[in-house]
């Protein structure tokens, strides 16, 4: 097979000093599925977005069927007939399929105006071209989200590109979808396209690629035939030494119900049903998690929890206590909190490090305090933020420097132990190991067990079904606002949980209807 | 710090010339013209005192601003309080009579008490009726401006005097003065060392800090967002009143027409000239008042006119904010080129 594109000694820094691609060579052939595999922050998405023209590059060189490349934009990109798919879809949800194909290529016709029929007429040869079970005339705003990534992919086939890449297209999607896109995208490379698809999923990887290309750290650490390897060389290749994909849980008997949420519903401003009749409870030394897919209710379910949203129905008890109505301050007693987006609701990154560490403990934490509560103890907060270095292993400079100096990794076991030490019974932790690197979501998963056998009552919100499954003793699965399964961890599969986030109910039940 | 110190000083020296430039092409002498300027504010102990008293209500509408902007609520209304301030330790100077001891604080407490009532009303407008500050405190500028001048053209006009002014304070009421240098420096420097205790030490001024900085997270983490806004707006309203209040008390001894002159905005700029930094709002106060207190001089030496140091005082705001960010991009850029280089070797 011809070599398409290389990329030879590829270096990209972010500022202040992140060494996202550390001198990556690789190459792409004409016809191939060609994966790109890594944990996140291993470089994927930037070595892509660097041959997209995305990101510059600050060392390094492209060769593009032979010639030295190099793009400024993704116009040029896709004017060279390389064209990317990214993880968020950027549709506009009122046109239709074929408007949203055409957008910023329109046929036009003598008098400047759109040519509608023939606009409509070519997307409807490509759908038909390529198989892909569309209706042009379908507005995008109505369509699955699978159906919406299609419709990406044959924005680019529309605008003839040859190069298609894919910044982790099964992520949106459900287990049940991914078998058709993986079809879909054979059919592209057999009618000869090249197709770069960033994963880390392996068995998909496995199943789908031509060749695989694996990542660590911002380094190529090799390039390989996917006949030729298999799940466990990967994974060591991907995070450097064997992991366990088993649950690390210990066979413990939680103990009794510490948080309950009861019929508890949340209807917004605008009349929007976000959370109906929510039933569930957490017992002393007891991990919950809430799988769902995004957008179903969580960040509902977390304001509720937090007081930053009133619930419209039901309640919310901590030990008996009943938090429903309650001040921040008064829940924040009975519960410690680890938010998904860090930069947003966990810290003030500008912030120094010793001033987050101190955030919650200056009102609960006597000892923080002197003069009855109004002067700060800085000593002692330095202290504090000491104990917190030692204890969760944080490597940082110095605790005057901001917060953002830190690495995500570390970030979150600052956020961790503060929130930790504060020793309230119930931990509500909103995807606690997002956008962390493999070492990192170990050491929380760790502590989160660690937890746990302190006879913590534990809700955990993921997206991660392989961390529901490590962590988890119960999986409840949260679809458009209800909890339509509560599943001991034991006696479920990942495809189970995985159909119940799509459909809201079990394949058999499912069944009874058709 | 230092990074803070270099950007500062370097972003001075760049403006001096750019300034220096200007004036080239205008024809005047540079060298001479900021002879005169440094010479009628820095050169000798009378000049110094004058721009060390002028200095004092630009510092406190700075402190009013840097704090109020660090905390998060957009306070831009330090002009209206800062003539209400002046107003209410006029009035309060014009009809109690005490020693001199009991008479100063209380005419203080008036000053302070004027702007927190002009920012209060501002923040009550916020509370009950969902206003934003940012407008409400704006408009209230005007408001105090017409009032203060229907207050001191009516019921507090001085009879025969031929423009709107009050009477004279008691004299119990002004502040001391030794030689040339006015005590209202010290109270300056009083407030300094209260409000900097209040923001870095005490529970509430880290909250403000924490809520400027994020107030989702402050929220969450259990912080009083509602009652520390209160809290912050009462505060910065009550300094730039006292920057009124010490107009009066340390110049005129009585309210005339145009007292606030340019202060209060001139003190927003120096807040974010300081990046609401508290030293830096003394040391950029101090700096812009040494250009505006030099200014007369140069326009009586030289024929350059004293206009031209707001020309000078813009270029220096532009050159320091501006040279702040390329500071931090410049040093991004180098670590990236090292670091590249050092991969590729």
């Amino acid at each position: 097979m011809d070599t398409l594109i290389e990329m030879k000694n590829i270096v990209k820094v972010f500022p202040p000093n992140v060494v996202a691609l550390d001198d990556v060579s690789t190459d792409f052939r004409k016809g191939e599925i060609h994966a790109i595999v890594g944990e996140n922050g291993a470089g994927k998405s930037t070595l892509m977005k660097v041959l997209y023209g995305l990101e510059g590059r600050n060392n390094g060189e492209i060769m593009l069927r032979g010639q030295p490349t190099h793009f400024n934009d993704p116009g040029e990109a896709i004017a060279n007939r390389i064209g990317m798919v990214h993880q968020e879809i950027l549709l506009i949800p009122e046109y239709t399929i074929w408007q949203n194909i055409i957008l910023g290529v329109e046929p036009t016709n003598i008098f400047g105006k759109i040519d509608e029929a023939k606009a409509r007429r070519t997307v409807k040869e490509k759908i038909e071209e390529f198989q892909f079970n569309l209706n042009p005339d379908d507005k995008v705003g109505d369509i699955s989200v699978a159906a919406r990534q299609k419709v990406e992919i044959l924005k680019l086939l529309y605008r003839n590109v040859e190069i298609l890449i894919l910044d982790e297209p099964t992520s949106v999607l459900t287990p049940q979808e991914i078998p058709q896109l993986f079809s879909e995208l054979r059919r592209l490379r057999d009618s000869g396209k090249t197709i770069l698809f960033i994963s880390h999923h392996l068995d998909e990887v496995l199943t789908l690629s031509d060749r695989i290309t694996v990542m660590r750290k911002g380094k190529k650490i090799a390039t390989v035939e996917a006949s030729e390897t298999n799940k466990e060389d990967l994974a060591r290749m991907m995070v450097g030494r064997d992991v366990i994909f088993l649950s690390k849980r210990d066979g413990k008997v939680p103990g009794d119900v510490v948080f309950s949420v009861d019929d508890l519903s949340y209807i917004d401003g605008n009349g929007h049903k976000h959370l109906e009749e929510v039933n569930l409870n957490v017992k002393a030394g007891e991990i919950v998690g809430i799988a769902g897919v995004e957008g179903n209710g969580q960040l509902a379910l977390v304001n509720c929890i937090m007081g930053m949203n009133h619930p419209s129905h039901g309640s919310i008890t901590v030990n008996g206590k009943d938090l429903t109505r309650a001040e921040i301050l008064e829940r924040r007693r009975y519960i410690s909190f680890v938010s998904q987006d860090r930069g947003k609701m966990g810290a003030a990154v500008k912030a120094s490090i010793a001033d987050n560490v101190m955030m919650t403990h200056h009102r609960l934490n006597k000892k923080f305090t002197r003069w009855n509560g109004k002067l700060l103890d800085y000593r002692y907060a330095r202290q504090f933020t000491d104990q917190i270095e030692e204890q969760f292993n944080v490597s940082m400079g110095s605790m005057d420097a901001p917060f953002k100096s830190l690495s995500g990794g570390n970030q979150q076991k600052v956020i961790l132990g503060r929130e930790l030490l504060l020793e309230t019974p119930f931990l509500l932790l909103d995807q606690p190991t997002r956008g962390l690197d493999v070492g990192s979501i170990e050491y929380v998963h760790d502590i989160i067990l660690n937890m746990r056998s302190q006879d913590r009552a534990i809700l955990m919100i993921s997206a991660d079904l392989e961390e529901l499954f490590r962590l988890s003793d119960r999986i409840l699965v949260l679809h458009r606002g209800k909890i339509v399964a509560d599943l001991p961890t034991e006696d479920t599969s990942v495809e189970q949980v995985g159909y119940l986030m799509l459909e809201g109910k079990d394949k058999e039940d499912a069944k009874e209807i058709h | 710090m230092r990074k803070k110190f270099i950007s500062g000083i370097l972003g001075i020296v760049v403006a001096l010339v750019l300034g220096a430039i200007i004036m080239l092409f205008q024809g005047y002498n540079p060298i001479e013209t900021y002879g005169a300027l440094f010479s009628y504010s820095l050169g000798g102990w009378y000049p110094f005192c004058t721009t060390l008293r002028n200095s004092v209500p630009l510092i406190l509408t700075g402190f009013s601003a840097s704090i109020a902007f660090a905390s998060g609520p957009v306070n831009l209304g330090q002009p209206g309080q800062l003539l209400i301030g002046a107003l209410f330790a006029t009035v309060g100077g014009m009809y109690i009579h005490l020693p001199a001891v009991l008479e100063i604080p209380i005419l203080i407490a008036l000053a302070l008490l004027g702007g927190a009532l002009w920012s209060g009303a501002a923040a009550l407008m916020h509370k009950w009726f969902s206003m934003d500050e940012f407008i409400t405190t704006l408009m209230l500028n005007m408001i105090a401006d017409l009032l203060t001048y229907w207050a001191i053209s009516y019921p507090f006009f001085e009879k025969g005097a031929n423009s709107p002014l009050t009477p004279q304070i008691d004299k119990a009421g002004w502040l001391p003065e030794f030689g040339e240098f006015n005590t209202n420096v010290l109270v300056m420097l009083l407030t300094f060392v209260v409000v900097w205790f209040i923001y870095s030490r005490l529970t509430a001024g880290y909250e403000w800090r924490l809520t400027g900085q994020n107030s989702i997270f402050a929220r969450l983490g259990g912080c009083n967002i509602d009652k520390n806004y209160m809290a912050v707006m009462l505060i910065t309203g009550a300094l730039a009143g006292l920057a009124g209040g010490l107009v009066v008390m340390a110049g005129p001894h009585r309210f005339v027409k145009g007292l606030g002159a340019n202060y209060a905005w001139d003190g927003v700029m120096v807040a974010m000239v300081a990046n609401n930094g508290l030293f830096g709002t003394i040391l950029y106060g101090l700096f812009f008042s040494t250009l505006q207190s030099g200014a007369l001089g140069m326009e009586l030496i030289t024929a350059v006119p004293s206009e031209f140091i707001q020309v000078l005082q813009s270029v220096i705001v532009l050159v320091i904010v501006a040279g702040r960010g390329l500071l931090d991009i410049w040093m991004d850029k180098s670590m990236i080129k090292r670091k590249a280089r050092e991969r590729a070797a």
